[in-house]
C-alpha cells in the first residue's frame, strides 16, 4: 500500500539499533518516572511543613525546572556544567572529561523536570485532602510522619493519579529530545536509519508506531493501578 | 526539526505520488527561462557565503556554467541553499532542479536520484584529534568514541563494520565543542572541512589524526529518469572541463590541484576534438 519499503527492516545493523534505541527510551522513560516521583512526593511532604524558607526553595525549584524547556535544560547540563568545572580525571587516559555522560544528563533534566510537575500535582492531592481527615488523625495521636505515610499520601496519591499519568506519558515522550545531546534513543537511531535509506515515511512510522505502543502500555498500567487502588467515592471506585 | 519535518512531508507527497515533478526538466527550465540550483552556503571551497554575503564556490561556478550552456548567455540562475538531509528531497520534489552541494555518489542515492558526469574525487571522512592522539589507522580506532555528525553517510560503516562508539551531534559546532571537552578522542568527518579547521588558531593543538579510507566521487544530482536533461547537464561538464574551467575555479577558490579534475580535463578535451 503506498509503495511503502520496509527491505531495510533486514538489515541486522537497523535491527540491532532498533532494539538499542527502543531498549534506551524504555531505560530513561522508566528511570526518570522513578525519581520524578520521589521528587514529587517529598517536595509535597516538605511543602505541607509550612515552613517558609523551605517554601519558598521548592518554588524556585518548581518554577525553574517546570518553566524552562528541557531541551534547554539537556543542553545546559551538557555543554555547561562541564564548562564550570563539573569534570574529573579518566584514568585510563589522564584527561579531564566531563563528570556527566550525556546519558545522565538527559536522566538529571527530565527527573527535575518531571519532579516539578509531580510536586505540583501531589500538593493538589494533598490539598484537596478534607480537614476532618487529617484532624481525625491528629486527635487519634499519629506524629507528623505517620500520619503523612498512613492517611495522607495514599490518599492523596489517588487522587493525583490521573494527573500523574500525564506528566508520566508527557515524560516518556519528552525522552526523544534527548537525541539532541546524543544520547543513543529511538529517535536519535531513526534518523541516521533514515538519513541512510531515504526511507524517511517508512522509519517514521515505525517509530510512531513504537511510541504509541510503549505509551499506551503506560497509560493503560497507570490506568490498572488507579483500578486497583481505588476506594469507594473517589476516581474509578464508583 | 524543520529539516525533518519538510523530509517527512516530501517523502510523503513522494509515496503518494503527488508533487512529484515532471520528468522533463529541460524543457521547464527552457519554458521559466531560469536554472534553480541546490547549492551549499557553507561549505567552501564548493558553496559559501563570501564577504558581501553572496553564495560563491566551485560547485555555485559549475552551475552558473551549466545555466549558461542550457539557456544561452542570457539565462538566469537562482541558488537555492540545501543541506545534506534536504537536498535529495527539495530535488524530488521539484524546488530545485539540479542539486551541486557536495553530493557524493552513493548506491542507496542511486536508487532514488540519477547522477551526472563525476566531475570531482573528494576525499571521504577523516579524523581530528588532540596532537598528543597515538592512533593514525582506521582499525586502531576500535572500541574508541568519536565525535560525529548525525546523518553522515560513513556513519553506519564506522559503527557497524569498524567497531567505533559514535556518539553524533545534529550540528558541526556542537561536536567542536564535545572535542575539546574531551567527550570524544577525535572528530570523525569530512576530510576537507577538517583540514581547514586544523589552519584555524583555536585550533592549533589538533591534527588530522587518521587520514580518509576511500574518496568519492562528487556528481550533480538530477531526477530519475530524465533523460534529455540529464544529458545536456553531461555535455555542458564536459565543454566546462574541455576549457579548463574547473582547474581555473579550483585555483580561484584555493583548492589544492587535483589528478583527478586534470586528467579529466584533458580527456574531455580529446573527447570534444573533431
Amino acid at each position: 500500500m503506498f509503495g511503502l519499503d520496509y527491505s531495510w527492516l533486514s538489515d541486522p545493523v537497523y535491527q540491532d539499533w532498533l532494539l538499542r534505541g527502543t531498549l534506551t527510551t524504555i531505560g530513561l522513560a522508566l528511570a526518570s518516572s522513578a525519581i520524578a516521583i520521589l521528587i514529587g512526593a517529598f517536595g509535597a511532604l516538605a511543602l505541607s511543613l509550612r515552613i517558609a524558607w523551605l517554601d519558598a526553595l521548592i518554588e524556585l525549584f518548581v518554577e525553574l525546572f517546570r518553566n524552562t524547556p528541557p531541551l534547554l535544560q539537556m543542553l545546559f547540563f551538557y555543554f555547561t556544567l562541564s564548562t564550570i568545572g563539573l569534570r574529573v580525571t579518566d584514568p585510563a587516559t589522564g584527561l579531564s572529561v566531563p563528570l556527566l555522560s550525556a546519558f545522565d544528563c538527559a536522566l538529571v533534566s527530565l527527573s527535575l523536570f518531571g519532579g516539578a510537575l509531580c510536586i505540583e500535582a501531589f500538593r493538589s492531592g494533598l490539598e484537596s485532602l478534607p480537614h476532618s481527615v487529617t484532624e481525625a488523625a491528629r486527635s487519634l495521636g499519629y506524629s507528623r510522619w505517620a500520619r503523612f505515610r498512613r492517611i495522607e499520601m495514599p490518599i492523596a496519591s489517588r487522587i493525583c493519579l490521573p494527573a500523574l499519568t500525564n506528566i508520566l506519558t508527557n515524560l516518556f515522550k519528552t525522552t526523544s529530545q534527548a537525541s539532541v545531546i546524543t544520547v543513543p534513543e529511538l529517535m536519535y537511531y531513526a534518523g541516521q536509519i533514515y538519513n541512510d535509506t531515504f526511507r524517511t515515511a517508512e522509519v517514521m512510522l515505525l517509530v510512531l508506531l513504537i511510541y504509541v505502543s510503549l505509551v499506551s502500555l503506560l497509560s493503560w498500567g497507570m490506568s490498572r493501578i488507579e483500578q486497583a487502588l481505588a476506594f469507594p467515592g473517589y476516581g474509578k471506585g464508583h | 526539526m524543520r529539516t525533518s519535518i519538510l523530509t517527512i512531508a516530501a517523502s510523503l507527497a513522494m509515496t503518494l505520488g503527488i508533487g512529484a515533478a515532471s520528468a522533463d526538466t529541460l524543457a521547464d527550465v527552457k519554458a521559466k527561462g531560469t536554472l534553480t540550483i541546490g547549492v551549499k552556503n557553507d561549505y567552501p571551497p564548493y558553496g559559501f557565503l563570501n564577504d558581501k554575503g553572496e553564495i560563491v564556490g566551485f560547485e555555485v561556478d559549475l552551475g552558473k556554467y551549466i545555466a549558461k550552456e542550457l539557456l544561452g548567455p542570457e539565462g538566469k540562475f537562482e541558488l537555492v541553499p540545501v543541506v545534506a538531509a534536504n537536498r535529495i528531497e527539495f530535488l524530488n520534489s521539484g524546488r530545485i532542479d539540479i542539486i551541486l552541494a557536495t553530493l557524493g555518489v552513493t548506491e542507496e542515492r542511486g536508487k532514488v536520484i540519477d547522477f551526472s558526469e563525476y566531475y570531482v574525487s573528494a576525499p571521504g571522512p577523516s579524523v581530528i584529534a588532540p596532537k598528543a592522539a597515538t592512533f593514525s589507522k582506521w582499525e586502531e580506532l576500535k572500541g574508541l568514541t568519536l565525535c560525529g555528525i548525525q546523518g553522515s553517510y560513513y556513519n553506519k560503516h564506522l559503527s557497524g563494520d569498524l567497531g567505533i562508539q559514535l556518539t553524533a551531534f545534529k550540528t558541526q559546532p556542537e561536536a567542536y565543542r564535545a572535542l575539546k571537552d574531551n567527550r570524544c578522542v577525535g572528530f570523525v568527518f569530512d576530510d576537507m572541512t577538517l583540514r581547514q579547521k586544523t589552519e584555524e588558531a583555536d585550533w592549533a593543538g589538533y591534527k588530522i589524526a587518521v587520514d580518509p579510507y576511500e574518496y568519492i566521487p562528487q556528481a550533480a544530482g538530477i531526477r530519475k529518469n530524465d533523460v534529455a536533461f540529464r544529458d545536456a547537464v553531461n555535455k555542458a561538464i564536459t565543454k566546462a572541463e574541455a576549457e579548463g574551467k574547473l582547474i581555473e575555479w579550483e585555483t580561484t577558490y584555493g583548492m589544492p590541484p587535483a589528478k583527478y579534475i586534470a586528467e579529466r580535463a584533458k580527456a574531455a578535451a580529446a573527447k570534444l576534438k573533431p
